[in-house]
């Protein structure tokens, strides 16, 4: 059996959806998206899954397509929210779980999706943040992740613009700020898992191929590890082919450099992981 | 003022797009990929609109176009680009990179809430969030206030009154009963909030029809009303046709290159009628579009 990263990096993204979550990924967010699906297919078929700009609840796609408002995503689904049903839900509170990425995210999980450079005169015009500033401090907990750690751009230890919060911006904490929901839960990216004890993120699970030095030389904020850091779990049979079966067309494959694809992972039976 | 009374509503495209003045509030249907209202977009270029102030959630090619021609002073957009497929969009980033569009960039449930508070006839609405977000820095408008039951913070939002809401729909009668499939995205909230709805159809069909199918945005809001086929084109319009991907990545590399390959772009897909810019893309091509419900295989093609 192999996989590449971006099917175990889906894998990883399933994983942090508990059972029975109301579960939302924005727009242009392929890997959540699918990954809410894995979810729904291997551990966890009772989520209320939502489904990114159609507010489909619960469809059963043909396929991923490139884009997040195609009516493929709402085959099979009894019913499509409204937009105000969708964004009344999550700010009351009845939304559990929602993916979240950035051009640029910070150690607290604060996330920019506004700008690169002075917001006056940007350096990149990044293209916004659709609901998140609202969504962040409501939903209950918020998966972050992002595909472009590598570059040395995205973990940065001070965003330029905060579009969307984690647990402490410049103006205080969440409880300060008196935010409803939890905040940034898990980070993933396509080097490492990091949680957020006390609100700082803590990496705490690596991919195989990938160091903790790699990781440190890719962070721009203080890296702080766990002491039993351990290798991301391979993905099962069952999760493989259901990223398979989800998302025939790869488009998930769309948010990874060439590069990075090319990351192939192998596990042989009779070995625990050879990975 | 009042509902728009019932008579026949129907319209040229120029005399529709005429309703927009220079400098007017305007509100884009549809989203992303879906539905949005090209054919009105088309034309507001034709007339050289200027000075707009765009509002909406999520786009792409509708508002990058009428940034591209110039046609936008300010916009309070909650997202604009074409997603992880084609990225950021061109002529948007460039114009805000320069500085020659105010971006106040704004939040889909803020705008949401600043639709509702016209809709209701009220000065604002409180919403959670945005505290501890730079959005709020753009927005010197909004004001924290205290709840006076809670004693929460919360930040009041002013109601948001757009000049003119355009929508295109897939069916709709000649009062302007329109029918919309899902997402309907922000078409409702847009249609009570704004002071006039200009509407384009892909077909116009009789009152029985539409009722048959569900009347989404009621003949009393909408002003005028314009049979054009495929008029959100390269959007999608379901259940009439999916978006088309490869005139969207034509138009994004166009974008990107420079004012030559924007200028041709215009040219060749704007710069006739309607009914040059169906020939443009190709009977085929548009044809092709419809055969997303044949089958799966089929359904994907269109994507490839």
């Amino acid at each position: 059996m192999s996989w590449t990263i971006d099917e175990w990096f889906v894998v990883a993204l399933a994983r942090t959806i508990r059972p029975a979550e109301t579960v939302f990924h924005g727009f242009g967010s392929p890997c959540a998206q699918v990954a809410m699906h894995v979810a729904r297919r291997t551990h966890a078929p009772d989520i209320t899954l939502v489904e990114g700009a159609m507010y489909a609840i619960n469809p059963d796609p043909p396929f991923i397509p490139p884009t997040s408002n195609d009516a493929s995503l709402k085959r099979g689904a009894a019913y499509s929210m409204r937009f105000e049903e969708f964004f009344d839900a999550a700010i009351r509170g009845d939304v559990d779980r929602m993916f979240l990425s950035g051009g640029q995210i910070d150690g607290y999980g604060n996330t920019n999706v506004t700008a690169i450079g002075p917001a006056g005169h940007p350096k990149v015009k990044l293209g916004g943040g659709g609901g998140g500033c609202n969504l962040s401090a409501t939903i209950g907990q918020l998966t972050v992740w992002t595909t472009r750690h590598r570059s040395g751009r995205t973990l940065v230890a001070e965003c330029d613009f905060i579009t969307d919060m984690g647990h402490r911006t410049r103006l205080g904490t969440r409880a300060e700020l008196g935010f409803t929901g939890g905040g940034p839960q898990w980070l993933v990216t396509e080097l490492g898992i990091f949680d957020y004890p006390d609100g700082q993120a803590r990496l705490v699970q690596l991919f195989p191929d990938v160091s903790a030095a790699d990781v440190r030389a890719a962070t721009g904020f203080g890296l702080r590890a766990a002491g039993d850091l351990r290798p991301v779990p391979p993905p099962s049979v069952a999760e493989l082919a259901a990223v398979r079966t989800v998302d025939p067309l790869g488009v998930r494959r769309s948010e990874f450099s060439a590069k990075e694809l090319t990351r192939t992972f192998a596990h042989h039976e009779g070995q625990a992981c050879a990975c | 003022m009042s509902l728009q009374p019932p008579r026949d509503k129907r319209a040229s495209l120029a005399d529709a797009v005429s309703l927009v003045a220079d400098g007017a509030t305007v509100a884009l249907g549809g989203g992303l990929s879906a539905r949005l209202p090209m054919a009105l977009v088309r034309e507001l270029l034709r007339q050289g609109r200027r000075g707009l102030h765009l509002v909406g959630s999520a786009h792409s090619i509708d508002v990058d176009l009428l940034v591209a021609a110039g046609a936008v002073r300010r916009l309070e957009e909650s997202y604009v680009g074409f997603e992880q497929d084609l990225g950021l969009a061109p002529a948007y980033r460039r114009a805000a990179e320069e500085g020659t569009i105010e971006v106040a960039e704004s939040c889909c449930a803020t705008i949401l809430a600043q639709l509702r508070a016209a809709e209701m006839g009220l000065p604002f609405l409180p919403v959670r969030g945005v505290r501890g977000s730079d959005i709020i820095r753009l927005h010197p408008e909004y004001a924290e206030i205290t709840c006076p039951f809670t004693g929460e913070t919360l930040v009041a939002v002013p109601a948001l009154r757009p000049d003119v809401a355009l929508l295109h729909a897939p069916a709709g009668d000649r009062y302007g009963n329109l029918h919309l499939e899902q997402p309907y995205v922000l078409d409702e909230r847009f249609a009570s909030a704004s002071a006039m709805v200009v509407a384009t159809v892909d077909e116009l069909v009789s009152t029985e029809d539409v009722t048959a199918a569900g009347v989404t945005i009621p003949a009393h809001l909408v002003a005028a009303v314009t049979e054009v086929p495929y008029g959100a084109h390269p959007s999608s319009c379901y259940p009439r046709y999916a978006y088309d991907r490869a005139h969207l990545r034509e138009y994004v590399s166009a974008a990107q290159s420079g004012p030559d390959d924007l200028e041709k772009y215009l040219a060749t897909y704007v710069g006739g009628s309607e009914q040059d810019y169906r020939l443009a893309v190709g009977a085929s091509r548009l044809a092709a579009l419809a055969t997303w419900s044949t089958s799966t295989p089929a359904w994907q093609e269109i994507f490839s």
